[in-house]
């Protein structure tokens, strides 16, 4: 949960520690790398869109002098507005041009990011350490990754400017006045100085807030989880009110940290309003003879007065711009933190690419030496077996053995250590898994349905199954009963609405869903675990159907029933 | 927008003062602004003129200079407390959102509670009621105090300088600010939605690529998937390119107005000195007063683009809130007569409208001091059955009589007095034991608390880590799922309930252990008590006085 921005936006937060601070400004220049060239040409852009008000300035200033000190001539008053208009517009094509070329490159970067972290986390093997939930990776894919774009778009460019547009403005009040010149340097450099000794305190101030943002929606976010339950026990109105207390608490925490943040805002307001209000008593003072030092050879004229007042707000503005910009950055470098993590957390990769391949040669499985190495760096033996088309075997032990990752070794989920696994007529590699697992369908214990219809899940081994071949399917693994229930049949989206199913009739889903292929494997793992006797005698008829139909079929269990039903076991653990 | 109206209300509602306060004195920082431009371009233009006439010593420099560092402090004082006051209001009123989002919610159907427990569609909510946290702060009050700087500085430049410039300002930013909403109403909305749509999909379509990855691999669709998911990015960009395109172009049609609007004041004031009706110092007034003017508007410019992101949270924020008021309680006789079943199933059908129903014609009478068993496959709607006897669904046909009424006659706080249900997965809040079990009953002592914990064979994991006062995570963690298991069973037990409905309350414990849960159970329980519960455990079956056998419906 990310706090409003609204809270934080004027918060100077310089970010985190020195190392990750660090880590996370490499990852953000390799992140821009190729979009370098854009992203520099859009930054001048919007220099010297800024750069323009100086010219601005001169022509105000011209007519300005003209109508006090000249013969006033509406030729040149015309003439020099039009110059300041045609400036104007022209400054607000550059900075049109230079926000359109920054998003583009934005959006590329990201992209690509969004691009590399997909392919990466795809192929992770499920056993593979170091891996992130599914609800982790969209959040950074989707939401978080988006955050880097103001830094791209706003801080860099901000950025830009406040580096060459002060420095220029003053360069250009030099030769006027060397007093004028001298309350810029003042204000503008102090401007940092006190913003960093009151960031040091918003710094703290501004986590904090954050951090007590985030959990007013934690706390929120539990009560709604937990409404049923408080309902169920007449709690609602006590939580309620619990929560609108802890809310207020929250608050007045929230605003005393706020009265320090705010401070550091300030003092940018506050230097660049004394910054003009210096100037204009400057040059006024100096206009009317009292003060006859700053200007070089000849006194300061009302046009030159005009300009350098007209540059004053203009010097502190990228400067004020930098500071709103500030939160993206520390945004940017918290996203790119989290993406050097995941980056570059352990990865174990799974066999082949996961695009469609041809059939191979026809299904023979066979394993030699096969040895594992398990997350918690425990080795697992297996002991050699062949499985000729249409036999069925049983993996048994207790649990912890290595009975799924045997099924995850035979599917090319995650490689071996050693030994290998023999399909058709070659070893299971890179080049050959994809090919070898057009042969297999997965019962998998804890199943997974994508957040579409029943009959695109269905369809996950068998991508052209008709609903006449799905209610076939169904039936043959007698679960047309949970169809026959579903409110909107084959188009119901399971999970995601309340329409749920209870974990029996999930398995007995995925066995409908392996019918509807024509799979010569069915890898099966513990499909009768956690299921009443009933349920588990269902479950195992149907998985003995695919039997019939002529599949192989492997199953880790330790249901010795389910076991028994199979011609051949093999036995973990304590039997090698 | 009105459902925008209905949000920006209640914010409002309730902390109008602090917020007026902020936005005069947001409405004091823009005229200060406004003011120091204009005065200090007045003041060196007067002075100029007055130094060429030689009239210097003559020429009143202290007040203008005050005036000048006056406003530059003051700016600097008002935004400050603007700050201060506009948050202050503004964290107090997203507390109040949340508070009434929470009792809408509360409010709700059971199946729809049930659904929100998924993660994803509460995030959602959660997102909505975090992008309309802008609304008051950018969006109402730098509006509301624009619009009173502008007319303030309008009518001061009409008085100060000349009518005809405060007509041109008015004219030109009117356009301008009408022509950039305009174009920021009619080309950003759709891509907005666009945007907000593709972005729930790429964020749906990469979790469902990560947490299937297996599979996807097997069935040899990982390239196809990881395609769709970039296909919902490609959509995302493409309305974010839409929108920023709009926005970007609201901003160049305010940009060029600005521009222009400047460019005008000063040749006005330029003829108008010409033309003798004004002095340079008052053109030179007009000129700057009207450069401050543009910076009020930037904040607007900001918040348009916002308008419509806020908009549809809005409206999808205000669905959610619409649930109406419970009922309140109206007293009725309610006592069943000692011979007459506690709880009567008559013939009950329930569904969701699929082929067939979920459970069809069930009846079963309870009567009082009974423990019932159901038994049946996984499936047969024994869940469901329990769910109708709490109210949490209702019935498609049948009746179901508690206490000689029909349910549907019933309170939620009445019904809840007298029934309590152990749900299959129950959640637990953040908090100490003690907390867990108050919940229930508000004025339970420790005592009581502790017979509690003995009865579902808690109390000496509990003693063992703290007692009452061990602390538990968010979501109850800190207890294995066992243990949090039996604690929700403990503090549904406070409830003390004449109709207890428990479903498969012993799942997942040992023989043993299930034993003296079971035999808690019924000693916690009141006399004359009913126990309904769902079960496939013999240990469960053996505790009850009978089962009753519950078949799935039969095919059509």
């Amino acid at each position: 949960m990310t706090p409003p921005a609204s809270m934080t936006d004027d918060v100077t937060d310089p970010g985190t520690t020195q190392t990750s601070e660090d880590r996370a400004r490499l990852r953000l220049n390799l992140m821009s790398a190729p979009e370098a060239t854009r992203l520099r040409r859009a930054e001048w852009l919007t220099v010297i869109a800024s750069l323009l008000w100086i010219g601005q300035a001169a022509a105000a200033a011209m007519v300005i002098d003209d109508l006090v000190s000249g013969q006033p001539d509406v030729t040149n008053a015309l003439y020099g507005s039009s110059v300041f208009v045609l400036l104007g517009v022209l400054r607000a094509a550059l900075s049109h041009r230079s926000g359109s070329i920054t998003l583009a490159a934005a959006q590329a970067v990201i992209s690509r990011e969004r691009n590399r972290l997909l392919a990466r986390e795809a192929l992770r093997s499920p056993f593979s350490e170091g891996g992130r939930s599914s609800a982790e990776i969209a959040a950074l894919t989707a939401d978080k990754l988006a955050m880097t774009i103001p830094y791209l778009t706003r801080y860099r460019p901000a950025m830009a400017r406040a580096r060459i547009v002060p420095a220029a403005i003053l360069l250009v009040a030099l030769p006027f006045s060397w007093i004028a010149a001298f309350i810029l340097l003042i204000a503008g450099p102090l401007i940092p100085v006190f913003m960093a000794l009151v960031g040091m305190a918003a710094q703290d101030a501004s986590e904090r807030q954050m951090k007590e943002i985030g959990s007013m929606n934690g706390l929120l976010m539990e009560r709604i989880r937990a409404l049923t339950d408080l309902r169920l026990i007449d709690a609602t109105d006590r939580t309620i009110r619990d929560f609108r207390r802890s809310a207020e608490r929250l608050h007045r925490r929230t605003m005393k940290v706020l009265a320090v943040a705010f401070l550091s805002s300030t003092v940018l307001e506050f230097f660049s309003a004394i910054g003009v209000a210096l100037m204009a008593v400057y040059v006024g003072f100096s206009l009317i003879g009292q003060i006859n030092f700053g200007a070089w050879a000849k006194p300061l004229g009302v046009g030159e007065g005009v300009f350098l007042l007209l540059l004053a707000p203009d010097f502190f503005q990228p400067l004020r711009d930098l500071a709103a910009a500030w939160h993206d950055k520390a945004q940017a470098a918290a996203v790119a933190v989290e993406l050097d993590a995941v980056e570059t957390a352990p990865f174990e990769p799974m066999l082949g690419k996961g695009s469609a391949a041809t059939l191979p040669a026809p299904p023979q499985l066979a394993t030699r030496s096969l040895r594992w190495i398990t997350p918690s760096g425990q080795t697992i033996s297996y002991p050699d077996f062949d499985l000729a088309a249409g036999q069925s075997l049983a993996v048994v032990g207790p649990s912890g053995t290595g009975k799924s990752s045997l099924l995850a070794l035979i599917a090319g989920l995650t490689p071996a250590e050693t030994g290998a696994v023999f399909v058709g007529d070659g070893t299971l590699d890179d080049d050959t898994a994809d090919g070898w697992r057009r042969h297999i369908a997965l019962i998998p214990q804890s199943p997974h349905f994508a957040h579409e219809s029943l009959r695109a899940n269905l369809r996950r081994f068998a991508a052209e199954a008709s609903d006449a071949g799905l209610r076939a399917a169904l039936n043959a693994a007698s679960a047309s009963d949970i169809l026959a229930r579903l409110p909107r049949g084959l188009d119901t989206r399971l999970g995601e609405t309340g329409h749920g199913v209870s974990g029996g009739e999930a398995r007995r889903l995925m066995i409908a869903r392996a019918f509807c292929s024509s799979a010569a494997i069915i890898l099966a793992d513990e499909p009768t675990a956690d299921l009443d006797a009933e349920t588990a005698h269902a479950v195992t008829e149907g998985l003995l159907a695919l039997k019939m139909r002529g599949a192989s079929l492997i199953v880790a269990t330790h249901d010795l029933a389910l076991a028994a039903r199979m011609d051949r076991r093999i036995v973990l653990g304590d039997g090698t | 927008m009105s459902a925008l109206l209905r949000i920006a209300r209640r914010l409002l509602a309730e902390e109008w003062w602090s917020l007026l306060r902020g936005t005069l004195l947001a409405v004091a920082v823009l005229a200060a602004g406004v003011a120091l431009l204009g005065l200090s371009g007045w003041f060196i233009t007067a002075a100029g003129v007055a130094g060429l006439a030689g009239a210097g010593l003559v020429f009143d420099v202290f007040r203008p200079s005050a005036g000048v560092r006056f406003l530059a402090l003051g700016r600097t004082a008002a935004r400050y407390g603007e700050r201060m006051l506009t948050h202050d209001a503004t964290l107090k009123s997203l507390a109040r959102l949340r508070v009434s989002l929470l009792t809408a919610l509360s409010r709700s159907p059971f199946p729809r509670l049930a659904a929100l427990r998924a993660g994803e569609q509460l995030n959602r909510i959660l997102r909505d009621v975090d992008t309309l946290d802008g609304l008051v702060l950018r969006l109402i009050i730098p509006f509301a105090a624009a619009t009173l700087a502008l007319t303030g500085a309008l009518v001061a430049l009409w008085l100060l300088v000349d009518p005809r410039l405060a007509a041109w300002v008015l004219a030109g930013f009117g356009t301008g600010s009408i022509a950039a909403l305009v174009i920021v109403a009619l080309r950003a909305r759709r891509p907005a939605r666009l945007a907000f749509s593709a972005q729930n999909a790429l964020r749906l379509r990469t979790m469902d690529l990560i947490a299937g990855r297996g599979e996807w691999l097997v069935a040899g669709q990982t390239d196809l998937r990881k395609a769709r998911v970039l296909s919902a990015e490609a959509r995302l960009q493409d309305a974010n390119t839409e929108t920023d395109k709009a926005e970007r172009l609201s901003g160049l049609v305010m940009s060029i107005a600005e521009t222009v609007v400047s460019g005008g004041a000063l040749l006005i004031g330029a003829w108008l000195v010409i033309e003798g009706v004004i002095d340079p110092a008052i053109a030179a007034i007009g000129f700057f007063a009207t450069l401050a003017l543009a910076e009020i508007l930037g904040p607007i410019r900001r918040g348009l683009a916002e308008l419509g992101p806020m908009t549809d949270a809005a409206r999808r924020v205000t669905r959610m809130l619409d649930v109406p008021a419970p009922l309140p309680a109206t007293p009725k006789t309610r006592t069943a007569r000692a011979d007459e079943a506690l709880v009567s199933f008559d013939r009950v059908s329930f569904g969701y409208g699929g082929e067939r129903p979920i459970l069809d014609g069930f009846s079963l009478d309870l009567a009082p001091g009974e423990i019932v068993a159901l038994t049946g496959a996984s499936g047969a709607g024994k869940s469901t059955i329990l769910m109708l006897a709490a109210g949490m669904l209702e019935a498609t046909r049948g009746t179901i009589m508690l206490g000689g009424l029909p349910l549907g006659e019933w309170t939620d706080t009445e019904l809840r007095h007298d029934v309590a249900f152990l749900p299959q997965r129950s959640t637990l809040l953040a908090g100490s034991i003690r907390d867990a079990i108050r919940m229930a009953d508000p004025g339970i002592d420790d005592g009581a608390i502790w017979s509690l914990l003995s009865a579902v064979a808690l109390d000496e994991t509990i003693a063992a880590r703290g007692g009452l006062d061990m602390r538990l995570g968010e979501a109850g963690s800190g207890l294995s799922g066992g243990e949090s298991r039996r604690l929700a069973l403990a503090r549904t037990l406070a409830r003390r309930p004449r109709l207890l409905l428990l479903d498969e309350p012993t799942e997942g414990l040992d023989r043993e252990t299930a034993h003296k849960v079971l035999s808690g159970i019924h000693r916690q329980m009141l006399e004359n008590g009913v126990i309904l519960l769902a079960s496939h455990r013999a240990a469960e079956r053996e505790f009850a006085h009978r089962c009753h056998h519950v078949a799935a419906p039969a095919s059509v």
